[in-house]
């Protein structure tokens, strides 16, 4: 069920509730049209799954599309993402084709949508060519790019980069994320939903069902990982860094995350993970289900300290939800983790598991200061990752665009 | 005295265009160069961006002297760099380049930031709206501190000092203006150091010395 805006008050309290009001009341009306390539599974649908509907609550007439695409396509823009990432991939000109082609048909079908909408925000590779398709219509096109780009393979940035900077302006997560184009492009970090199942309060009945679920004992501390089983990631790191504090203290430590069987390099990975764990009780390596969101919630909760080792990363949302439930977070020192965790406040960053495993004993003979750091987290969070957050600079966002000023103070 | 208008802004950082700076000498390059409203948000802006809220030092470039250039003696300088002090942008900059160039006359080798690590240039837009909240007497300040935003905090206390002159916040422009006497409260918001708050502790802080200045029964001690 869609949730509205008040059901939010709670949470970030009733001033920022009205001022989300006040801006959407400036823009009540405003046909908004937002197109992706999921309507689900991955980041982009379930932002916009909570999106649209708050935004219709706040009076703009905003719509959702989903692209239709055949299996080649998406074969084509999958190494599309990936070559924007930086892999090296290989695209035909046929590839290409099918890519402009398949847009080309969305287009036909889009097009009283796109001709109608005041404002147009194609999120991803995947729709951009719909950036230059349907020349005649009036609204404000912008490309959201949830991924890093700072570092793409360049032939593919060659052949995308036409239809996107055709847009009046892009929006990346984080500043390392951009890259240059010849329109305003806006930062806008990810943010995560308080009231969701991956992050809502949960009864203790549930987090006990949980720790006997996976045997895990309540006398003794708690690490846990969550991620996807990722070289990035560092599992085998965060392994490492467990050994060298459990000859100290009697820890545990959970690798929790998805992972396809059928994806070779995360099996491997997964495999390599079980591998380092061996016969050691206290390692549980837990591959969990897409919609195991209320399970990680309750392990994220049930952990003493939270992990994020990662060699890699975008943004970090799995470190936000941490934060989110109080709790410290060792860090790599990398992506959005930098701008989530810093030294002695919010947890620690570190670059190896010699690292971690210091930071982790610190924090363990300390609780108090995990307690300290915990409530400063939460605080952290509710100031500035929460959906109302990104909300804001949407609407925000969109007034800057329809008035052509990008800069500066915009009275209103 | 006519009623205070409460207004509320929100902003969204966007690139400033500029390459990021990698080291000491760019970073002097960038500010050199950079368009004022660059150096405006990352001096003033920063308690309104996603970004720790206890840093050693308030604005960026002394965070990244300290954290990623490993500079302290610079980190230190630029962190007594205060905004509100001067008169124009231009003067800001004229003051940042000259602690810059200091430093960079005194060490052998010029100070930079590991991959990953950069700076990025960044300025904002801000959008100001009014809210149709009104405080109509002064006894009321404090109550009215309590139920604002963050960010309305920020537009009449720190983004204020930009725009009145002479450089003060809104609420004491608007008690100078009364017909009565109200400089207990002006007296009371002129004690705290606002550099040193955060938006929230700030706020705290306003309601806690309106409050003592207004007294049990309103009239404040205006001796």
């Amino acid at each position: 069920m869609n949730k509205t805006l008040e059901a939010y008050e709670a949470v970030v309290g009733g001033a920022v509730i009205r001022q989300l009001r006040m801006l959407g009341e400036r823009l009540k009306g405003l046909t908004v049209l937002h197109v992706n390539s999921t309507s689900e599974g991955g980041g982009v649908a379930e932002i916009l799954t909570w999106m649209v509907p708050l935004m219709r609550d706040l009076g703009l007439d905003a719509h959702w599309k989903v692209i239709r695409g055949t299996p080649a396509f998406f074969s084509v823009t999958k190494s599309i993402h990936n070559g924007l990432q930086g892999k090296p991939v290989t695209l035909t000109r046929k590839d290409w084709d099918t890519y402009y082609g398949v847009n080309a048909e969305n287009c036909g079908e889009l097009r009283d949508s796109l001709g109608k909408a005041d404002v147009i925000v194609i999120h991803d590779p995947q729709p951009a060519p719909l950036l230059t398709l349907c020349p005649n219509r009036k609204g404000k096109r912008i490309w959201r790019a949830h991924i890093d780009i700072s570092r793409p393979f360049r032939g593919v940035w060659k052949m995308l980069r036409p239809f996107v900077e055709k847009a009046d302006a892009s929006v990346f997560s984080m500043s390392k994320f951009a890259q240059a184009l010849p329109h305003p492009q806006f930062i806008i970090s990810p943010s995560i939903d308080p009231l969701s199942d991956k992050n809502m309060d949960l009864p203790k009945t549930e987090l006990e069902e949980v720790r006997e679920r996976f045997d895990l004992d309540p006398m003794r501390p708690l690490l846990v990982q969550i991620s996807r089983f990722d070289r990035f990631k560092d599992p085998v790191g965060v392994i490492q860094a467990y050994r060298m504090v459990r000859r100290v203290l009697p820890v545990q430590l959970v690798l929790a995350g998805g992972g396809a069987t059928d994806d070779p390099e995360g099996k491997e990975i997964l495999d390599e993970v079980r591998d380092a764990a061996g016969d050691d009780p206290d390692i549980h390596v837990l591959l969990l289900p897409p919609d195991a969101h209320r399970t990680v919630n309750a392990l994220q909760r049930l952990a003493d300290i939270v992990i994020q080792k990662s060699t890699r990363e975008g943004f970090g949302l799995t470190v936000t939800e941490a934060l989110w439930k109080g709790k410290p977070v060792i860090g790599g020192d990398v992506g959005g983790i930098q701008l989530q965790v810093t030294d002695h406040y919010t947890g620690y960053r570190v670059d190896t598991p010699e690292g971690a495993a210091h930071r982790i004993r610190f924090l363990l003979h300390h609780r108090d200061k995990m307690v300290q750091m915990g409530a400063t987290a939460r605080e952290y969070v509710r100031e500035n990752f929460l959906l109302t957050r990104n909300l804001r600079e949407y609407l925000t966002l969109f007034t800057c665009v329809l008035r052509g000023q990008h800069r500066g103070t915009i009275a209103v | 005295m006519n009623p205070f208008e409460i207004k509320d802004c929100a902003l969204l950082t966007r690139m400033s265009g500029l390459p990021a700076a990698v080291n000491l000498r760019e970073l002097r390059d960038r500010i050199a160069s950079c368009h004022r409203d660059v150096l405006y948000h990352h001096f003033c802006e920063t308690p309104l961006t996603p970004s720790f809220d206890l840093p050693d030092y308030r604005n960026d470039f002394a965070v990244w002297a300290k954290s990623r250039l490993g500079d302290d003696v610079l980190a230190e300088r630029l962190g007594m760099v205060d905004p509100y002090s001067v008169e124009a942008m231009e003067d800001l900059r004229a003051a940042t380049l000259e602690i810059i160039d200091e430093r960079l006359s005194e060490v052998t080798m010029v100070p930079w930031a590991r991959p990953g690590k950069e700076l990025y240039l960044m300025q904002a837009v801000t959008i100001v709206f009014d809210t149709g909240d009104r405080i109509t007497h002064p006894d009321e300040l404090a109550a009215a501190i309590g139920r604002i935003t963050n960010s309305s905090i920020y537009f009449h206390v720190l983004e204020a000092r930009r725009r009145n002159t002479p450089r003060e916040d809104d609420f004491s422009a608007w008690l100078r203006g009364g017909e009565e006497d109200w400089s207990h409260y002006i007296r009371a918001i002129e004690s705290i150091d606002v550099t040193f708050f955060t938006l929230p502790e700030l706020r705290r802080k306003m309601i806690e010395v309106l409050t003592s200045a207004r007294g049990p029964g309103g009239k404040g001690d205006r001796a």
